[in-house]
């Protein structure tokens, strides 16, 4: 009995240690101005890795939610008569929830684990030793733009998601369906506000890039340099991030939506 | 107080790490323009001593003085810049895998320099021509051998002219003919440039055959220093079962256990 508690407190610490230090990397990490002659096209290139080689999953899964959102909405909103409302249904479920969460799990489902091997295996093969005996700051190369292009390409792959699932929602509302074209981009105009719920689903998806590109460069910083400790580090990427974005988003609406 | 020679001084350096003390009490003196080996069996620290006189690593106690600066004393900043003076080649190369040889080699002038890029070029390949791979200055890492891997990293690490140069285990698991080049290629960077070199190896033939000073490490201790005749006629069973390579000695054969007997289900009441 004892030793389950020890066990418990045990555990209770080092989840505290690992907050620590988690903390502590990230203020290493964002402290110091990054020179833009140097920082810029570094800043670049991994918006390219992280944003635009994740367009295609986001794209893809935009228009299929979308898709199955007008076929749902409408067969449960024949039922009242009021299938003319599918297009507010289905711009505030993507503007408002579907687009910053879904993306965020994508994100970390595709460009997080990617971040944390590809630290991970510099660390295994002594990359980021080596830069620091050159004298360079790993933190500042290779970690900071990482998690800065994570923190940008999230609320655009999230605004991209929302607006391919919002044609995806008229394929089938409109196109299939044959709900009155006016009635679905006149209700979405009229019941949608732009700080409402478009701003607060950009907000939304700020902290969620954020907290997902954080956990992605900090679990592949802080891995074990061996294959099983780079395979760990990518699971809990994948784990920690879709439980602090669901998490964080229950937060998020109740601060937002919650009318307290 | 260090003695004006040395390059780098480790005076009575304590370093445990999980719980394990690494090093007891390790002193050593460096002296400025030699080879200077650092062997012992594999697992007593050597690429650890190196991480400490690079800052890598905080010693427990005792202190670590390169080039006049305490290490574990330097803000980070000071020790950034202190290490600009360093080289290092790590076992594996460490070459950056999504950068060409050529690349690989401009990076630390590139960052820590603002040369034109025609001087960076040419640099880049003088120092590619000492290692002998100006020829393969278009190749990706994943293209390299081992051998040629580490002279690229070589290439690398004396891009800024350090004062000082660290290489660890550069000759393991190097065929005879790279292994050759290596020790041609460490001997006369130390005579041309002057360099500081510290070589750290558990091959005693190789290291011993250029280097000036040599030290071995065992135990957390340092059990043998001097030149490499002083070593070989060093009167310790321990340095000599090392640098003979016997199986068995101070350092045993067995790892230590219970008696084999028990183990086996022989003692007491077998009938």
């Amino acid at each position: 009995m004892i030793d389950r508690i020890a066990s418990f407190g045990r555990s209770g610490v080092d989840i505290v240690i690992s907050f620590g230090r988690s903390g502590r990397f990230l203020a290493g990490v964002l402290s110091g101005v990054p020179r833009p002659a140097t920082g810029f096209p570094l800043l670049m290139k991994q918006l390219y890795s992280v944003g635009v080689l994740s367009l295609a999953i986001v794209v893809v899964s935009g228009l299929f939610i979308g898709m199955v959102l007008g076929l749902q909405g409408y067969t449960i909103l024949s039922d009242f008569g009021s299938e003319a409302a599918i297009g507010q249904m289905i711009a505030l479920t993507l503007v408002r929830e579907l687009g910053p969460v879904v993306t965020a799990l994508l994100f970390a489902g595709r460009a997080g684990s990617a971040l944390t091997a590809e630290i991970g295996l510099m660390k295994a093969t002594e990359q980021l030793s080596s830069m620091e005996m050159m004298g360079v700051d790993p933190l500042r190369r290779v970690i900071a733009p990482r998690l800065w292009a994570g923190f940008i390409a999230m609320p655009i792959l999230a605004i991209i998601f929302s607006m391919v699932g919002i044609w995806g929602g008229m394929l089938v509302g409109v196109e299939w369906l044959g709900v009155f074209e006016g009635s679905y981009w006149g209700n979405m105009q009229a019941s949608v506000d732009f700080w409402d719920d478009v701003v607060n689903g950009v907000i939304k998806s700020v902290v969620f890039g954020f907290v997902c590109a954080w956990i992605a460069v900090y679990q592949g910083y802080d891995c074990v340099p061996t294959s099983a400790g780079i395979s760990s580090a990518t699971t809990k990427t994948v784990v920690y991030s879709s439980l602090a974005v669901l998490g964080l988003d229950f937060v998020l609406t109740a601060v937002m939506f919650g009318n307290f | 107080m260090m003695s004006l020679r040395s390059y780098i001084s480790l005076k009575d350096v304590v370093f445990s790490r999980s719980g394990r003390r690494i090093f007891d009490g390790v002193s050593i003196e460096i002296p400025r323009g030699k080879i200077t080996a650092i062997m012992g069996p594999s697992g007593t620290g050597k690429t650890t001593l190196l991480r400490l006189i690079g800052g890598q690593l905080k010693p427990d106690s005792g202190s670590i003085v390169v080039d006049g600066h305490s290490v574990p004393e330097l803000r980070r900043k000071e020790l950034y810049t202190l290490r600009e003076k360093m080289g290092m080649l790590f076992q594996s190369g460490a070459l950056f895998t999504d950068l060409s040889v050529f690349e690989n080699v401009a990076f630390p002038m590139r960052v820590h320099t603002k040369l034109p890029e025609d001087m960076i070029h040419d640099i880049v390949l003088m120092k590619l021509e000492a290692v002998g791979l100006r020829g393969a200055r278009k190749l990706m890492p994943s293209e390299l051998s081992g051998g040629m891997t580490r002279r690229v990293a070589l290439a690398r690490s004396i891009a800024l002219d350090p004062e000082l140069i660290m290489y660890d285990e550069p000759f393991t698991g190097q065929d005879p003919i790279a292994m050759g080049v290596l020790v041609k290629l460490i001997r006369d960077l130390n005579s041309s440039m002057g360099l500081t070199s510290v070589l750290v190896s558990h091959d005693v033939q190789e290291s011993l055959s250029i280097c000036h000073y040599a030290c071995i490490i065992a135990d957390g201790k340092v059990i043998g220093a001097g030149t490499p005749a002083e070593l070989q006629d060093h009167p310790s069973e321990q340095v000599q079962q090392f640098l003979q390579g016997h199986p068995d000695g101070p350092v045993p054969f067995h790892y230590p256990s219970s008696e084999a007997s028990e183990d086996f289900g022989l003692s007491g009441g077998a009938s």
